[in-house]
């Protein structure tokens, strides 16, 4: 990995994590939810400061190059988190569905 | 045995009046008009009618508005319910035959359908209809002439099952759950009428994305249904 792309992921994992533990203590985020972006960020700055054995890594396994590894991993992580944020989208759906239905049930129930 | 006739309307200002007036003319059965948050005055032509509705404050679609006439149904102690379009594609003659059709407890489902004494046109929609019937019939076995059709009698168990699987839709893929779980359907033959007023639920690009789902949902989900133990 060059010196310039480990500065970047350095610096922009450290101002994930802070804005994680920004919005968490502005209550606009659950600790539940965050620590898959926390997590993430930690990984991103132990890779990019132990970039040897992201290198010797990426190599057994077959990569062109470390950067390639690193992208995969950042991908993975990505689908992971839309995958758990859509099991989250439906809960939240089918949890309106009910009120809606409830509401309906409750306003037939006053109407007689 | 009581029966209850739900009617989702979404948009049916022009249609629900006629179609409600066929229902009380021509059965004696209760029934519930469900107001899916139509635009139109939909809501007002029921309250100036009279007529009984559940009217839902935000617009979820068919599957939604069936789900809660079941659970209507099912709170007021139904034996059978029906799903009748609110679109006047229905009438409501036929409906005494579904429902002696479960009283004589031949089926637990009932569909009225288009094709049990006349053959299926080839016409475009019909393309859609034949390749559920194929897709019914490699995953269960059973001949289904219309899968499509929108008038179906549900008894007891049915109910239950709705009440139970809160992700079952009106629509085709719940037929093949209802039959992995043990029950029995059957066909009435029914004649239904174009729509006269309005938009259907079904657009060309919808319609498309609607045989994916289903084709989807029957093979990959509701195929592999196991019965209540």
């Amino acid at each position: 990995m060059s010196i310039t792309l480990r500065v970047i992921l350095i610096i922009s994992s450290f101002i994930a994590f802070f804005l994680c533990v920004k919005k968490i203590k502005q209550s606009k985020l659950k600790v539940a939810n965050s620590v898959t972006w926390m997590l993430g960020s930690i990984i991103l700055i132990l890779m990019s400061i132990f970039s040897d054995v992201v290198g010797w890594l990426s190599e057994k396994l077959g990569f062109v190059s470390p950067v390639n590894f690193v992208f995969l991993i950042m991908i993975a992580f990505l689908l992971i988190q839309t995958f758990i944020d859509n099991i989250h989208i439906t809960e939240l759906n089918e949890k309106i569905k009910e009120l809606d239905h409830y509401i309906a049930l409750k306003e037939h129930d006053e109407k007689k | 045995m009581k029966v209850l006739i739900i009617i989702p309307a979404y948009n049916e200002a022009q249609n629900i009046e006629k179609t409600v007036k066929d229902v009380t003319e021509n059965t004696n059965y209760d029934y519930i008009i469900i107001n899916d948050c139509s635009k139109d005055n939909t809501k007002e032509v029921c309250e100036k009618n009279n007529f009984n509705m559940l009217s839902l404050p935000i617009n979820y679609g068919l599957t939604s508005g069936i789900q809660l006439g079941m659970k209507y149904a099912y709170k007021n102690n139904y034996d059978i319910a029906i799903q009748f379009d609110g679109d006047g594609q229905h009438q409501a003659k036929y409906l005494k035959k579904l429902v002696e059709k479960i009283e004589n407890n031949s089926a637990d489902i009932i569909i009225g359908s288009r094709f049990v004494e006349k053959k299926k046109p080839f016409s475009t929609r019909m393309i859609g209809s034949r390749l559920i019937a194929f897709i019914i019939k490699l995953t269960t076995g059973k001949t289904i002439k219309d899968p499509t059709s929108g008038m179906r009698a549900y008894n007891k168990r049915a109910i239950q099952e709705f009440i139970r699987n809160m992700s079952l839709t009106p629509e085709p893929d719940t037929l093949v759950y209802m039959m992995k779980k043990g029950l029995k359907i059957e066909e009435v033959q029914v004649e239904m009428k174009d729509r006269e007023f309005g938009e259907s639920y079904l657009k060309p690009l919808k319609s498309i994305q609607y045989m994916i789902n289903m084709i989807f949902s029957i093979i990959f989900i509701r195929a592999i249904t196991r019965k209540n133990k």
